[in-house]
């Protein structure tokens, strides 16, 4: 019995099927590839993917779509490639429960990277204590953050963002998201107090608040942290 | 009349104007009654007094009718109350009849030339508004042409290259073949980097050049832009200095970001040197600046005229001549243009360096 990683390729173009899936067969993955959003509703059911790749724009149904009928029964990690460019449309996916997404066009070694976070990220079988990466440790149980060895003063709000961008690492985290978890649904729509702690935790982590090398901006849609070492 | 007046639909500027002229010739009245009253011997300059208000009246209400009327009550008016015999009218008076079109002239002169500097002022905005859209339609054909003649030159190669290893792949050592392959890939690249200008473009509105500004965290967009830079450039080091405080900036960060994009882009592919390029965000309490400053050859004199035109740059200049700066420079400028910022590209001792320079406070959208 084979015990490679199952993706589920969900895209109408042939030449990027083609392309992907030959990339992702090289790296030792099982790919399964669906040119319509139906056949892959239907296969997300029958082929139990690690991982599904996810085109919006497909021919029969629309690709949010076919992101709202998996994400009814299954939680297996969904990764939305995209050629729209639309920073709303990008979040509309991302809420809906996507794990993450990628646009077209994009590099081999992006789209790897990518498919190793949502897998990471779908086995909470161990829990991870601590984050570390570059200099930076953050000790969830001790509720202590380190950078080079020395303690980082940060303030309740501050930890809770931090915490939460590291345990998720990897992904991207919508300013939606990031407010709803925080602040709580009750909060005004605007993010500026989100800005701002962000803003503060830049100065207290990173060397230069213009070239960070922890938290990265997805302008016009969230946070990301870099990728936790520890794992 | 004043601007905000003009916009009101007529019945309304006529009832304003009908409003004024009354209050006007009431507090002539006041003041004349009130003068009378100390003075009563010299009523010569009560006229003047009405005089006065009917210039004002003339100048301030629409069309003519307010002003003649205020010139007919006044001489009735003056001669009923001020002159003997008192409260009767009596227009035999000796020179009556001149003060009465003397009076009259006056209000239909000054509402004459009130009207037609209204006119002129209204000639002129129109030509403005005009200027304004024939600039706006050179920008969009330069921007057509450039990007005509650049899409071009890339697509040869990638069509000539690829058709070559199709045709005759066979021959081919596997060294020619990757060298093909490498400028399909390079040239994929730049046009990946074109298209995004383009669809970048497209988020600034219609005729008017609008654009959906959101206040931004300088530091993040700079970031976001020195991100993708690294990615593109990997080797390339950029030394990025912002201010030690927070600035929120109205505007649009995706087109910030590729305007930052492109100038760095073209400090690495133009400056014909790989020292490290400098990025420096200052502000003042009304603008936040961005520059970027290369240490190379500088811009030629001959560019500097038509920098922002979309013109190609000239080949002799680069070794590879069609990864022209003209569509990004145009781009940049008018997304540039569309926050009301200003772009500059100059040279300085050791290289050239571009700044643009956005306000913190956007003014109203609309143009006048």
């Amino acid at each position: 019995m084979s015990t490679k990683i199952k993706i589920l390729l969900v895209e109408d173009d042939r030449n990027i099927t083609n392309f992907i899936s030959t990339t992702l067969e090289g790296n030792d993955y099982k790919v399964t590839t669906a040119l319509t959003g139906r056949e892959g509703v239907s296969l997300a059911a029958s082929f139990c993917p690690d991982v599904i790749l996810l085109d919006l724009g497909l021919p029969d149904i629309d690709g949010y779509e076919v992101l709202r009928q998996v994400r009814a029964w299954s939680r297996v990690p969904i990764i939305i490639i995209s050629a729209r460019t639309k920073e709303s449309e990008k979040v509309t996916a991302l809420d809906l429960g996507a794990d993450d997404y990628i646009t077209k066009p994009f590099g081999t070694a992006e789209l790897m990277a990518r498919i190793r976070t949502s897998l990471r990220h779908s086995r909470p079988a161990t829990p991870d204590h601590i984050y570390r990466a570059l200099n930076l440790e953050i000790n969830f149980e001790k509720r202590q953050v380190r950078l080079s060895g020395e303690d980082i003063h940060l303030t309740q709000i501050e930890y809770q963002l931090l915490t939460l961008l590291a345990e998720n690492s990897g992904r991207v985290l919508t300013y939606g998201h990031i407010m709803n978890t925080i602040w709580g649904p009750y909060m005004d729509a605007g993010n500026q107090i989100l800005r701002v702690n962000m803003a503060n935790i830049r100065r207290k982590i990173e060397k230069n608040p213009a070239q960070p090398q922890y938290v990265f901006t997805e302008i016009g849609i969230g946070y990301r942290m870099l990728e936790n070492e520890n794992v | 009349m004043n601007q905000r007046l003009r916009n009101l639909p007529l019945w309304k500027q006529h009832l304003y104007s009908l409003l004024f002229s009354i209050t006007c010739m009431g507090v002539a009245t006041g003041i004349a009654l009130l003068y009378y009253e100390i003075v009563p011997e010299n009523s010569y300059n009560i006229p003047l007094i009405f005089l006065l208000a009917i210039i004002i009246v003339s100048r301030y209400t629409v069309g003519y009718w307010h002003g003649l009327a205020c010139c007919l009550f006044s001489v009735i008016w003056f001669n009923y109350r001020f002159t003997y015999p008192y409260f009767n009218l009596n227009f035999t008076l000796t020179g009556y009849p001149i003060t009465f079109m003397v009076m009259a002239a006056i209000a239909v002169f000054t509402c004459a030339m009130t009207s037609h500097l209204a006119m002129q002022m209204d000639v002129i905005r129109e030509r403005e508004k005009q200027l304004a859209e024939v600039e706006m339609e050179k920008m969009r054909a330069n921007l057509l042409r450039a990007v005509s003649h650049d899409l071009r030159t890339p697509l040869t190669g990638i069509i000539g290259n690829s058709s070559l290893i199709l045709e005759r792949g066979d021959l081919l050592t596997p060294e020619e073949k990757r060298t093909l392959i490498a400028h399909i890939n390079e040239d994929s690249n730049w046009l990946l980097n074109m298209v995004e200008n383009l669809l970048s473009i497209t988020r600034i509105k219609g005729d008017n050049f609008s654009i959906t500004t959101t206040e931004e965290p300088v530091e993040e967009v700079i970031a976001e832009a020195l991100e993708k830079i690294k990615r593109r450039y990997p080797d390339t080091i950029v030394h990025a200095k912002i201010p030690e405080e927070f600035i929120l900036l109205p505007m649009d960060a995706i087109l910030i970001e590729q305007v930052t994009i492109n100038l760095i882009g073209n400090a690495i592919e133009h400056s014909g040197s790989r020292d490290p390029i400098d990025l420096i965000v200052s502000a003042t309490p009304e603008t936040v600046s961005f520059t970027v400053r290369d240490y190379g050859v500088g811009i030629p004199q001959k560019k500097m005229e038509n920098l922002f035109d979309g013109m190609p740059v000239s080949t002799s200049q680069t070794s590879d001549t069609h990864k022209g700066m003209g569509i990004g420079l145009s781009i940049c400028k008018t997304i540039i243009t569309a926050h009301q910022g200003t772009l500059i590209g100059r040279n300085h001792a050791e290289g050239a360096e571009f700044t643009f320079t956005l306000p913190r406070k956007q003014q109203t959208s609309e143009r006048t």
